[in-house]
């Protein structure tokens, strides 16, 4: 199977025409498998495929392009292939991309999370790929999650706690999927949350899926204080909520595994709540697919990837998305 | 009464220290642990969380560095140490939080580790047999035993108490002070003093506890922390009233403990070096001296002339000098306060006291000490500067003349003016992953001087020194953007990167190092300025380096019989 580059880090199969997450001049489809900045293209002449969600974030985030929907688990066959879309877990309409062809069976995975976010449509997996192109951001041994009842406690504790002690909880959190998730994991405390103003305009999304996000409205600079407020970490430099002198701030991200977020952040809890899957979930999920070969894409450490896999027979090797030039 | 803390207790009590912002609520975390605790469980809390595995004044270390303790680790948890956990120690940047992670992520570590209680008695033998054993193996035969009975936070903070050095908490040896205060209902000021004398937080706690702060009392042969001085600089001085100046020596500070034929030395940090230095010590024992305690500096002194500190460096760590290096590098021992007067400790009192009762004993018994000069005004304390860099001295110190012995602090009661470093232009060569709170970024840099003109190497650049710090957040941003630029070849934790980049380091001084590449390395180099408008060809050359230490060494150095530094007060007085 040959692969190429596509735009900035998307992939692109140059014997069937299919670029992923990027476009290419040659293809004959394109496909996103999440509304993420770095995975969706804005390239208007591109006709894209992907799941309803993706399409109505990626409107809301810009895109305005032709586009149709593809529901998962509801192949698009031509005469040269067949593409399914499979739930990834990771933010709501995220997908994994399955191609049937002659060549073989392929599985994009584009972010995905096993098991999955409770502010998604799931996960799912085809038994078997004959190719594996796979993120690995969290690609090191010290990455193995909590589990999701865990975290869930974790947040919902930490909202508790903190506004028992009349102080206002601030959840660091992306404005797409990790925002949300924590509001949802928040919806039974049935208190008032309000959500920076980027990541509101997307809530909408989640509320047609059916996802409850508890009594939410946007981020108002007065009535703010004593809510749940939610905004990315940029925004607290940027005078969010600076008006209250009492909260207390808990960084949601994969990356507060690491101690040392916490005085580069100056937060009072780190809260180790990633949209990936951990490194053992990614091995484990490698082989679970008996590959002919894995590629190893989104990581900083392709070499310590590949050496896991090494080691249970596992052909692999880095598909440099982020480096390589185009041919 | 919860007589019996376990291990885990403690190690749960520092890792919400950890997690708490503010100091105060901090204090208030570990004051609410140490109260419930029994005599002996609260000395062993207190010293584990103050000082590491050790009092810091046994001299007991574990030695076991991050190589012996990264490479058991990696046994533990079957996986390759240079492929696999080195990158998870760039990733995190603490070594200590790595195993951490990789004790509660790796199935092997899993499938061993059985948790028990550890009593903190349990764990002072553990500590105890890793100082006992010396090989590596040995040593590392006891972290695996130890460990598969450990929780990973147990296992994190066991390995930081081994270090004997900060647990990375956000919480010194000062907020320990205040929370065994906190935690019996004491003056901070009084537990301080009792901490400054007895030199042991454990010690301390457990005296507190009982309310018997008085006992504690000074002990001749026990070395006290030493009083700091900061740079001048770091502290805005509006008047020169009430400070008095001293020479400052290029030296090392030594604390000198006699008492009739017994003496002791002690460095800076605490190490015992009497053996170093056998020719101070049977000048002193000759004296018999009352109990003493003085503070001063140890110096080369020949031809009447105090030597630079190159050639002390020839004495410094030498266990058993032979007869040619004491001939070679005679040294000398200069006082300049004075801690125990014969009878008593005297901290306390006010430096101006202190050095009326140690003038006494210096004629008394023939000892060297420094001159003290009056600053009239900026204009006089610039030709006290030069007279004593004249001298071969490093500048001058301003001591307040009301001030006690503040041990181990760093206040504005002693600065320290110090001429400019030297400076060289170097070329990043190397940019390694930054630790602790830089974790995630290059922060630490190996700089490069030419020697692409000399036949003796073979390299365009070579390596002359390390440097992190001195550079603002924002700075630290843009190097790192232009590092990923100049990257081309990644060795685990570290870049190799194209010679281009060219920082201006500043340096206190160039000394001789026989393992380098160069042959020299740089005493405390740091930043000065990141050179955007210079080029790789810009860069200074070994000549230069080798120029300045030359130099140094052969500068004038003016002789101590007029105008001195120091004053045998027999000698000149009455």
């Amino acid at each position: 199977m040959r692969l190429k580059k596509a735009g900035y880090q998307g992939i692109f199969l140059p014997d069937l025409g299919i670029a992923m997450d990027g476009t290419h001049p040659d293809a004959d489809y394109t496909f996103v498998t999440h509304a993420h900045a770095d995975h969706m293209h804005r390239n208007r002449s591109a006709h894209t495929h992907a799941s309803r969600p993706t399409l109505r974030l990626m409107e809301h985030r810009g895109f305005r392009g032709s586009s149709e929907a593809l529901g998962f688990g509801e192949p698009l066959v031509t005469d040269r292939f067949s593409v399914t879309l499979y739930p990834a877990g990771h933010i709501l309409g995220s997908a994994m991309i399955y191609v049937e062809s002659d060549e073989g069976s392929l599985l994009y995975t584009g972010d995905y999370r096993t098991p999955p976010s409770p502010a998604t449509e799931g996960f799912e997996a085809p038994p078997q790929a004959d190719f594996l192109i796979t993120e690995a951001t969290f690609g090191l041994p010290i990455y193995r999650w909590k589990t999701n009842e865990e975290l869930a406690d974790e947040v919902r504790t930490f909202a508790q706690h903190t506004l028992e002690e009349g102080y206002t909880p601030v959840f660091l959190a992306y404005n797409l999927g990790k925002a949300q998730e924590i509001m949802h994991l928040c919806s039974d405390l049935d208190h008032p949350i309000m959500i920076h103003g980027a990541g509101h305009k997307l809530c909408d999304v989640y509320d047609e899926a059916g996802i409850d996000l508890g009594p939410y409205e946007a981020y108002d600079r007065e009535s703010c204080e004593g809510k749940i407020l939610v905004c990315p970490s940029s925004a607290l430099s940027g005078g969010f909520a600076s008006n209250v002198r009492k909260k207390r701030i808990a960084y949601c991200s994969g990356w507060a595994a690491l101690e040392s977020r916490r005085t580069q952040l100056t937060v009072d809890k780190l809260i180790p709540i990633s949209d990936h899957l951990d490194f053992y979930e990614l091995i484990d999920f490698c082989e679970q697919l008996s590959p002919k070969k894995v590629y190893i894409t989104h990581t900083p450490n392709p070499d310590v990837v590949k050496h896991f896999l090494d080691e249970r027979g596992i052909n692999s090797s880095f598909l440099n998305l982020e480096m390589e030039s185009d041919d | 009464m919860t007589d019996s803390t376990t291990f885990h207790e403690l190690c749960h009590t520092i890792q919400t220290i950890r997690e708490t912002r503010g100091s105060n609520a901090k204090i208030a975390t570990c004051a609410d642990y140490l109260s419930q605790l029994s005599d002996d469980t609260l000395y062993l809390a207190s010293r584990f969380i103050g000082e590491g595995a050790f009092d810091n004044i046994s001299g007991k270390r574990a030695s076991v560095g991050s190589r012996t303790s990264g490479l058991a680790a990696a046994d533990f948890c079957a996986i390759d140490y240079d492929l696999v956990f080195k990158p998870c120690r760039t990733a995190t940047g603490s070594s200590s939080e790595t195993i951490e992670k990789l004790m509660f992520a790796t199935p092997a570590a899993r499938e061993k580790r059985e948790p028990k209680k550890w009593g903190l008695s349990e764990i002072e033998e553990v500590f105890d047999r890793l100082f006992y054993v010396s090989s590596r193996s040995d040593k590392q035969d006891i972290l695996l035993d130890t460990w598969q009975q450990m929780t990973p936070v147990e296992i994190k903070y066991f390995i930081r108490m081994l270090g004997q050095g900060s647990l990375r908490i956000g919480f010194e040896t000062r907020s320990l002070v205040s929370a065994i205060a906190k935690a019996f209902g004491h003056e901070s000021e009084t537990v301080r003093y009792a901490h400054m004398i007895t030199g042991s937080t454990g010690k301390t706690a457990v005296l507190a506890k009982n309310n018997r702060l008085d006992e504690a009392t000074f002990k001749l042969f026990h070395p006290l922390s030493f009083m700091l001085a900061s740079p001048i600089e770091s502290r805005a001085l509006d008047s020169l009233d009430g400070y008095i100046c001293e020479e400052k020596f290029d030296g090392m500070r030594c604390q000198l403990h006699a008492s009739g034929n017994e003496i002791k030395l002690f460095s800076r940090d605490l190490n015992d070096i009497t053996k170093s230095f056998p020719d101070i010590i049977s000048t002193y024992a000759g004296k018999e001296l009352p109990p003493t305690v003085l503070d001063g500096e140890i110096c080369v002194f020949r031809d009447n002339t105090i030597q630079p500190f190159q050639l002390l460096q020839k004495r410094m760590g030498v266990k058993k000098p032979g007869k040619k290096i004491l001939g070679q590098y005679p040294v000398i021992f200069i006082a300049y306060d004075l801690l125990y007067n014969g009878s008593r400790p005297i901290f306390d009192e006010i430096l101006n006291e202190r050095r009326t009762q140690l003038r006494k004993i210096a004629r008394e018994y023939n000892i060297p000490m420094t001159l003290q000069f009056q600053v009239d005004d900026r204009e006089h304390l610039e030709t006290l500067f030069e007279k004593a860099l004249a001298h071969g001295n490093e500048g001058l110190m301003l001591k307040k003349e009301e001030s006690t012995y503040e041990y181990g602090q760093r206040r504005k009661s002693w600065l320290k003016v110090k001429k400019p470093g030297g400076t060289f232009d170097t070329v990043m060569m190397y940019a390694h992953a930054g630790s602790g709170k830089r974790g995630g970024t290059y922060s630490d840099f190996t700089l490069g001087i030419s020697v692409k003109e000399d036949e003796r190497y073979e390299e365009e650049f070579i390596p002359i020194g390390k440097a992190y710090g001195g550079y603002t957040d924002e700075e630290l941003k843009r190097m790192n953007k232009k590092i990923k630029e100049l990257t081309v070849e990644k060795y685990g934790p570290t870049l190799g990167l194209l010679p281009q980049l060219v920082i201006e380091i500043e340096f206190d001084d160039v000394q001789i190092n026989k393992r380098t590449k160069a042959g020299y390395t740089l005493r405390l180099p740091r930043f000065k300025a990141i050179r955007w408008d210079l080029g790789p060809g810009d860069v200074d050359t070994l000549k230069d380096v080798e120029r300045y230490y030359q130099q140094k060494i052969d500068a004038e150095r003016t002789d101590q019989s007029e105008n001195p530094s120091f004053f045998r007060p027999t000698e000149v007085e009455e």
